[in-house]
């Protein structure tokens, strides 16, 4: 298994230039999830990689093999790239059995007979589906099909495996279950793995690299799951991970206060190279704000929604409408603030991004 | 002409390879397409328009296209054939619309063989069920007529089937059914719950009829319509059987007629030709107008949960409209069935319907000779050749517009479905025009191919059609898969894309082969002394006063339609498991 | 209040060609009472889907009676079925099911004039349904042009705007995404608040059930396994299949000895209170999210983490107790590395005995009605 690396690639379609000197690289053994909003070019990055468009500007190597390199004029076809790639849409081919399916990719190298079906039962054993070899895929769930897909993709040796959304389609349970297969079968062969998606949720319980993108097609941070959670870069982070409050805050005397009707000092450091002239935004997750009555920091419970796992409340923070979560265990524990009720309130790893612009605010 | 983009993003696909498939199929469909659609239309127009004059240069020239006009003879045929045809889809539409609820929404028994049943107009020719219809109430003899006169004592035929209505009613007999089918799967298809919906708001079951689901199955309706009205503006058979003998021309036979009596002569085929314009010219305004209809409003009634709508308690009127739908059948499938079988036995035409009156020596007579045999062999010829040529041909159009997407892929599909308005006969002469050693000096008249090259042009739209269907359906990652696994462009069209469009292809040969065996409408100006076809046969048997020996071609040719029907469900059921 | 839905000993077979007699809904009473907003919650082919087109009229009944608003509806004994269109019921359903052929304006306006309502009147109070929907200004478009979100609206305008007492919602969110879901559950629920409506909420997602409603009812198999409020269900199910069926669930099997608690395959007891009465192999059951990791002071089993997994909103740790692999979610600002020790506390488990489980191949059966 190799490294994959993109180098100052530029893609458009027609006028519109959809990725701009853009690389990023897979280290070898690994999975990086690619993670953007749709639009943001991820499935054009694959499409480059396959060979199924031409990027202006780049070079993507595999290993040391050069795929393509726009300056030295190197384009191999994609037939002959050797990649593996599972669709969104599974792309199983309907007129073929599981068997069919998975052998294909061994016909086209001209392996010899009894190779390909001891190779391709091999593959159908990796995901589970050895024992349907002779259905055809009419006959399979969306998750069964998926398992065919990615055994296809695994037949051969392939250097790299893409995976272009691969469970989108799939429902809530089945979407866990893919995921630890797809781990499982990543760790047993030590694949590299380039896995796109817009779901940051899936991304980080698979990934051990993520790269996120933004919706002008730029990389906007790299690193493990804990660097993307803990600290985001900018703000599209980290509002892409989660649902976040963001209360405006000003400097006042040197310390950072609340400005929205309220204006309790916060005890935080102030942030270096934050722009304070300009209005500035405190971004705390739902659930890292925490019930506390010593807090000086008061709010009042307009509603609250049990949610199971959780209960969901609407805090109304001075002008401010906050949203709050609070887990079963901390109700178990400490109890349910009933509507109306003034409670303390706390704010764990606040963050500080400048305030958007009215006009965005307005969509 | 600027076939591709600049930065043709297919060309990545085949690599650095010199030879383009794409680029070569997108350019042998424009050509193909040219020759088989384009120039019989231009030749048609061409010839209307412009005229050699002796310095033998082509001069621009109406005078043709004026006298056409001004012949009363003409103007009545065009009033006929309007009328006719706004007749035919009102009634066969109402007649569709009304056995399509019934039948899909009530809860009225043997609703499986009904539906099977109803759908046997489709296959039948209507020519044949014109002969049949003329048999019992031709106004002078018929037999039905005779049996009305004599047990009611009467003077005169009561019924006369050689009228503008009598056109009207075996037209509508086998016409209704495009609307029928369609309004039916519409109503399968509806999600129930917009039914149920305004039940909650508070309308009674037969308001929601009225409200809501007619209002949702229109563009059903409107299509089938569209299907009914062009092709009776366009259709000869049954106006020339039944109309012919009271003086009842319509555009198509009075084409037919104008080229008949000038013996294939050149001057014949352009006053043929200009007529033509003429109906292209009422055809395009009748679709212009059902455009018009049909863009107001276009929606999606396919979605939700598919679950079985409720059908509808008929209670008291269950059994009567039961009655109403078998007499129907009987009307429309078994009396000219039997009438047609019944006369094939008589020993001379007009002879009472006794036993002492059969004989099998018309089907004698009409085999001897050889003639019969080979208008079989033509039609199976011409049809099989036909088929598989626009098998292939359909799908390349469907897989360069719906895959290769060329820049000017609408003028392709335009191309493809122009024969689609272009009633037969016009095409006939097109075609006549333009194979007669005009193009290329290529003269293909009194050959079998020179109604082949018109069956290739009036039927490509059909498998056009259905290939493109399944083409959408073949998702393109299904390809991409393949190229990622290893194959060429060309390998993953060979291993991907063909097998799994091969179903459609198949049904879209028997979508050409069934009709182009059964047609008269064609053949009927391109036959040659050698090549006549069944249906050529057929009618100019009944043409020859031969009427006995006609119905029993007739009844050979139903044999043959009914056996290769079973055979092509049979076949296409067996396909569904791929 | 007044119970304005009532289902007395309601009872529905299906007679199917492949499988025989199969019982949808078995012997449901229900007492839905005026205001409230009332869910039906369970698996598919649970029942709960045939009860709503009971309600609504759509379906006879093969046992039992119906009642709306004090008058008998549906009765199997006495053969009366009062049609939908007599029931005034307002009704939102999964596929929105407004009309295509019709504006937005024509849509909301159906209702009224079905029932003769005159032109200004109509205007009005189609606007007024409208503005509470948010689709003012889009009178004249067509459904097509307009997103799920807005087709649901108007599914909602055109229940509202004959200002029915009873409201049957047939899992109306379903087929939206998930931020569109949230936003619709608030704004049914201030509508409900403006006009009074009694609700009849029907999903099989339990956390929007548990958002919604004030009880809900929860079955499966086509029989009613609880009713009660949403806390009450989730911190006092009855059986293993509504406590996992109302959220991700931790199942412990126990041993019951000599008054202490040994968690299968381990000699250390767990540090929890017995109820009375409880001997022998048992089960408890607990959620993740409410099994507290602490420290060696506060006592509670000790262990070690096996698995550490970083998700957005949650740390996911996995933990051995006995034999069994336990999974716990925390806030990230509870901190473990893989390997450490650590000590494990069960809040309030509930006990079950050892199996309470149902076969699959039944369920899988109902799947196919």
């Amino acid at each position: 298994m190799a490294e994959v690396k993109f180098e100052h690639i530029t893609a458009s379609y027609g006028k519109k230039t959809i990725l701009k000197d853009f690389s990023l690289t897979v280290n070898s053994n690994e999975i990086l999830c690619l993670v953007g909003p749709s639009g943001c070019g991820k499935t054009t990055l694959v499409r480059c990689l396959l060979g199924l468009m031409k990027p202006e500007t780049g070079t993507i190597t595999v290993g040391d093999r050069v795929l393509f390199d726009a300056k030295k004029k190197i384009n191999i076809p994609a037939e002959k790239r050797n990649i593996g790639i599972v669709f969104q849409d599974y792309a199983v081919w309907p007129h073929m059995t599981v068997l069919e399916n998975v052998s294909y990719p061994l016909k086209k190298r001209h392996i010899p007979k009894d190779e390909i079906r001891s190779r391709a039962m091999k593959a159908l054993e990796l995901v589970h589906m050895e024992s349907y070899a002779n259905h055809l895929p009419m006959q399979l769930s969306g998750g069964q099909q998926q398992r065919v897909a990615i055994a296809r993709a695994l037949v051969v040796d392939s250097e790299i495996l893409v995976m272009d959304e691969p469970i989108t389609n799939l429902d809530a349970k089945l979407r866990e279950e893919m995921l630890l297969e797809i781990r499982m079968v990543q760790s047993r062969l030590k694949s590299t793995v380039l896995y796109i998606t817009h779901d940051q949720q899936s991304a980080l319980q698979l990934c051990d690299k993520m790269a996120i993108m933004e919706l002008d097609g730029s990389l906007c941070q790299y690193g493990n799951d804990e660097d993307i959670i803990l600290s985001p870069t900018n703000r599209f982070t980290f509002e892409f991970i989660g649902v976040s409050n963001m209360i405006p805050v000003s400097l006042q005397k040197d310390r950072i206060c609340l400005d929205c009707g309220v204006s309790d000092s916060l005890d935080v450091e102030i942030p270096e190279g934050l722009d304070f002239s300009k209005p500035v935004e405190m971004g705390v997750r739902m659930n890292d704000v925490v019930f506390d009555n010593n807090s000086s920091i008061k709010a009042k419970v307009t509603s609250k929604v049990f949610l199971g796992s959780e209960y969901d409340y609407f805090l109304q923070l001075g002008n401010k409408e906050i949203r709050v979560q609070q887990s079963m265990l901390d109700a178990k524990l400490n109890g349910v603030p009933e509507n109306g009720a003034m409670i303390g309130i706390r704010f764990v790893n606040p963050r500080f991004y400048p305030a958007k612009e009215v006009s965005s605010e307005a969509i | 002409m600027k076939l591709f983009n600049k930065d043709d993003s297919m060309a990545v696909l085949d690599g650095k390879k010199r030879f383009n498939l794409d680029k070569a199929l997108t350019i042998t469909t424009f050509i193909l397409l040219l020759i088989i659609v384009i120039i019989p239309v231009f030749m048609i127009i061409f010839n209307t328009f412009f005229v050699k004059a002796t310095t033998g240069h082509w001069a621009f020239d109406v005078s043709m296209f004026k006298t056409q006009l001004s012949e009363p003879k003409n103007l009545s045929a065009m009033w006929n054939t309007v009328k006719i045809a706004i007749l035919t889809t009102i009634v066969g539409t109402i007649a569709g619309v009304f056995y399509a609820w019934l039948l899909g929404r009530s809860d009225i028994p043997a609703k499986g063989l009904m539906k099977a049943l109803f759908n046997i107009p489709y296959m039948f020719p209507p020519f044949l069920g014109a002969m049949a219809w003329d048999m019992l109430l031709n106004g002078r003899g018929g037999y039905f007529n005779k049996f009305l006169m004599r047990v009611f004592q009467l003077e005169s035929a009561p019924i006369n089937i050689n009228s503008i209505w009598g056109i009207v009613f075996v037209e509508v007999s086998y016409y209704f059914p495009f609307v029928f089918m369609q309004v039916v799967a519409a109503l399968e298809k509806m999600d129930p719950t917009l039914e149920e919906c305004a039940r909650i708001a508070g309308a009674k079951q037969s308001t929601v009829i009225w409200r809501i689901t007619l209002p949702l199955t229109k563009p059903a309706i409107s299509a089938g319509a569209l299907l009914i009205l062009t092709t009776s503006l366009a259709h000869f058979g049954v106006p020339s059987i039944i109309g012919y003998s009271q003086g009842i021309y319509t555009l198509p036979t009075r084409i037919y007629a104008v080229i008949y009596n000038a013996g294939g002569s050149f001057e014949g085929i352009r006053q043929g030709a200009s007529l033509s314009v003429l109906l292209v010219a009422v055809v395009s305004l009748a679709l212009i107008i059902q455009n018009k209809i049909l863009s107001s409003g276009s929606f999606d009634i396919i979605k939700g949960k598919s679950t079985r709508p409720t059908l509808i308690k008929l209670r008291g009127a269950k059994y009567p409209l039961l009655v109403i739908c078998i007499v129907t059948l009987i009307i429309i499938v078994v009396v000219p069935l039997v009438m047609i079988v019944l006369v094939s036995f008589l020993k001379a035409y007009g002879l009472p319907l006794k036993l002492e009156n059969f004989t099998f020596a018309q089907y004698k007579r009409v085999f001897k000779g050889g003639g019969t045999i080979d208008s079989i062999k033509n039609s199976l010829f011409a049809s099989i050749t036909a088929g598989v040529v626009c098998m292939l041909l359909g799908t390349l159009v469907a897989y360069v517009v719906q895959k290769i997407k060329p820049k000017n892929k609408g003028a392709l599909e335009f191309m493809s479905m122009l024969p689609y308005a272009i009633p037969g006969t016009v095409l006939s002469i097109g075609v006549i025009l333009a194979w007669q050693g005009a193009v290329f000096g290529i003269n293909l008249y009194n050959t079998i191919w020179i109604i082949i090259v018109a069956y290739l042009a009036r039927y490509l739209s059909f498998s056009m059609k259905t290939s493109s269907a399944a083409l959408l359906q073949v998702s393109s990652s299904l390809e991409e898969a393949a190229r990622a696994c290893g194959a060429s462009h060309t390998e993953s069209l060979a291993d991907i894309t063909l097998p799994l469009i091969r179903p459609a292809m198949v049904s879209g040969f028997f979508l050409i082969f069934l009709p182009a065996m059964r047609e008269v409408t064609t053949s009927i100006l391109l036959y040659g002394p050698k090549t006549r076809t069944l249906g050529v046969q057929i009618y100019g048997l009944r043409d020859a006063g031969m009427i006995p020996q006609a119905a029993a071609l007739a009844t050979v040719a139903i044999g043959i339609i009914i056996v290769l029907n079973t055979l092509v469900n049979y076949i296409v059921k067996d396909r569904k498991g791929v | 209040m007044a119970d304005q839905i009532i289902l007395r000993n309601v009872t529905k077979i299906f007679t199917t060609k492949t499988l025989g007699d199969i019982t949808a809904v078995d012997n449901f009473n229900i007492n839905v009472h005026e205001g409230e907003c009332f869910s039906f919650l369970g698996p598919s082919g649970c029942g709960k889907s045939t009860t709503l087109r009971m309600i609504a009229g759509f379906e006879d009944l093969t046992a039992g009676e119906i009642e709306l608003c004090g008058k008998l509806v549906s009765s199997s004994e006495k053969k009366l079925y009062v049609p939908p269109e007599e029931r005034g019921l307002g009704m939102v359903f999964q596929a929105f099911a407004v009309w295509p052929h019709m504006t937005v304006f024509d849509n909301v306006a159906f209702p009224l004039a079905i029932k003769k309502v005159n032109k200004v009147d109509i205007k009005k109070r189609v606007a007024e349904a409208l503005k509470h929907t948010s689709l003012s200004g889009l009178e004249d478009v067509y459904p097509g042009e307009l997103s799920g979100g807005q087709q649901q609206r108007i599914a909602l305008a055109r229940a509202i705007v004959t200002n029915p007492k009873v409201m049957l919602l047939d899992e109306p969110l379903s087929n939206l995404d998930p931020k569109l879901r949230e936003t619709m559950r608030f704004e049914i629920k201030s509508l409900q608040k403006k006009f009074g409506f009694t609700i009849i909420f029907v999903t099989h997602d339990q956390s929007e059930a548990m958002a919604i409603s004030d009880r809900m009812m929860v079955c499966d198999m086509g029989k009613i396994m609880q009713i009660d409020t949403p806390e009450n269900l989730y911190n006092h199910p009855n059986s293993r299949f509504v406590h996992n069926f109302l959220g991700e669930s931790t199942f412990i099997k126990v041993e019951v000895k000599g008054g202490k608690v040994y968690p299968e395959g381990s000699n250390q007891a767990l540090d929890i209170e017995i109820p009375k009465g409880v001997q022998g192999k048992m089960v408890i059951a607990t959620r993740p999210n409410e099994i507290e990791l602490t420290t060696p002071s506060a006592g509670g089993f000790k262990t070690h983490i096996e698995k550490r997994i970083f998700l957005t909103d949650r740390t996911e740790y996995l933990v051995p107790v006995g034999n069994q692999m336990v999974k716990i979610q925390t806030p990230h600002r509870v901190r473990y590395n893989a390997q450490d020790e650590c000590y494990v506390k069960f809040i309030m488990p509930i006990w079950y005995p050892e199996d309470d489980e149902k076969t699959e191949a039944e369920r899988n059966k109902r799947q196919l009605i």
